[in-house]
């Protein structure tokens, strides 16, 4: 069985440079040998406090849900748009559009039940990560991870009965993207006897350093046109 | 060890009597429903929500993909750290925009690492060169696309292939020559002072090799107009003119990044 690290799935080395800034090299360095199957955990540990559950609304946990999965839709979508999915043989092929069919219903549909309080999609920079099938299979291993976790970590905090069973329904079924996620890139399905939980801080922390979510190009301007006229 | 299936055997028998025992006092078929304990454990809570059918990508054949320089690099000729560097791109525009470029393919280059072939905005048009992904932001799709047609003065707009906008065009006098080829819009300006661009101007990834002297090197804009009698007609130096009102369509259809084909 390989060991899926942090530092195979983060080539620009985004996240361990990120842990790096919060929490000092040994930390980082700590995150960066860190065998995969034990990545969140490791991450959860690094968590900082989080937010007491109850300052955190249902619709809170549905927007950052929200974003999360935008950004794993975008990630899947666009990796088959640019053809990396394509050039993949055909058992990952199909693995990898499933769970990109998956994330766009979910984004679906927690946008239908947010309606006016969702908010627009940011804009994403997946760099190298979806570039190629190695990188892209890594990444989406370490995202799947995150998700599991961050669901984990949310549900058990929302208030409204039929939300937390609808996010159990999601939770199940990124598990099982985990699983095939881990499967194809050739690392344990089940590494763990459990899923250590995230706070969405440390989830949202995570994401942050990994600069995929990133600030839309300013493309107008209000100079004076130097067109040819 | 010994003592476990003694202990199993305890737990059967314990269970045996508990079933028997919760069927008696259930009274079998037509006793009071209450005493079943199965039938008194709560009901799964229905989920608020339920996603629906996993949602395919369809098949597109109108999209084109564009990036913004997301640090300066020198554009090669071929996916290789010490091929001949075309130009170096920038950050920004002259206009101080983001610098966006068209992304026309991708390839792994021989450092092993994915390049990017992309459309430049030099003298001669039509030139490409390659960079490094890194050194571009998200790749960004638009369904759009211009049509400038020279010989009928014409422009015409399409999303996912199907025309949304046809409207007359100023192109460039004899001399000034508007440049033929495939482009693209690389920026958005409005609220400037300068009424000969009317409300909006387009700039567009073109050069007119007859106005390099032109200030920014002269490239070509698509914008309004305070002369809309000229319109449609060979009046400018390269510029595709609009009606004010045409201008203003354009820009509430056209989004950057835009593929213009002028021919």
């Amino acid at each position: 069985m390989s060991a899926v690290t942090f530092r195979d799935i983060d080539r620009d080395d985004a996240l361990g440079e990120a842990v790096e800034r919060l929490y000092g090299c040994t930390r980082a360095g700590l995150l960066r040998r860190a065998a995969f199957g034990g990545a969140a955990a490791v991450l959860a540990t690094l968590a900082r406090p989080a937010a007491s559950p109850a300052a955190v609304s249902d619709v809170d946990v549905l927007r950052f849900g929200l974003r999360f999965e935008q950004l794993q839709a975008t990630f899947y979508t666009q990796a088959e748009e640019i053809g990396t999915i394509g050039a993949m043989p055909p058992a990952e092929r199909r693995w990898a559009q499933t769970l990109g069919a998956h994330e766009r219903a979910h984004v679906k549909i927690i946008k239908e039940v947010l309606g006016p309080k969702a908010e627009p999609a940011p804009a994403f920079d997946f760099g190298e990560a979806n570039e190629t099938p190695r990188a892209f299979i890594r990444t989406a291993v370490a995202m799947e991870d995150l998700t599991v976790a961050l669901l984990g970590g949310v549900t058990p905090g929302v208030h409204d009965r039929g939300l937390t069973a609808a996010l159990l329904g999601l939770l199940t079924v990124e598990a099982r993207h985990a699983a095939w996620a881990r499967h194809i890139a050739g690392a344990d399905p089940a590494p763990r006897t459990e899923d250590a939980p995230m706070a969405i801080a440390a989830v949202q922390a995570a994401v942050d350093k990994t600069n995929f979510v990133v600030e839309r190009p300013r493309m107008r301007g209000r100079s004076s046109p130097p067109f040819t006229g | 060890m010994r003592r476990r299936p003694a202990l199993l055997a305890a737990l059967a028998c314990a269970t045996a009597v508990a079933l028997a025992a919760g069927a008696a006092t259930s009274g079998g078929p037509g006793g009071p429903d209450h005493a079943d304990p199965a039938r008194a454990l709560p009901a799964p809570v229905m989920p608020a929500f339920t996603p629906g059918e996993p949602v395919a990508l369809p098949a597109e054949r109108h999209v084109s993909r564009w990036a913004a320089v997301r640090r300066p690099a020198a554009a090669r000729a071929a996916p290789d750290p010490s091929a001949a560097v075309v130009t170096r791109l920038e950050l920004r525009t002259p206009e101080g925009t983001a610098n966006p470029v068209a992304v026309l393919a991708r390839r792994t280059g021989t450092d092993g690492r994915p390049w990017v072939r992309v459309g430049l905005a030099i003298l001669p048009n039509g030139s490409a060169g390659w960079v490094p992904r890194t050194a571009l932001g998200g790749y960004n799709a638009v369904r759009t696309r211009l049509d400038v047609d020279l010989r009928r003065l014409e422009a015409t707009l399409t999303r996912r292939g199907r025309p949304v906008l046809r409207v007359p065009v100023g192109v460039g006098a004899p001399g000034w020559e508007t440049p033929t080829g495939r482009f693209y819009v690389r920026n958005r300006l409005s609220r400037y002072r300068s009424p000969a661009y009317g409300p909006v101007a387009f700039g567009t990834s073109a050069r007119s090799p007859a106005a390099t002297g032109w200030p920014a090197g002269g490239f070509v804009g698509i914008h309004g107009t305070d002369r809309p009698d000229l319109i449609p007609g060979r009046v400018s130096h390269g510029c595709i003119r609009m009606r004010n009102a045409d201008i203003r369509a354009l820009a509430r259809r056209m989004p950057v990044g835009t593929p213009v084909v002028i021919a």
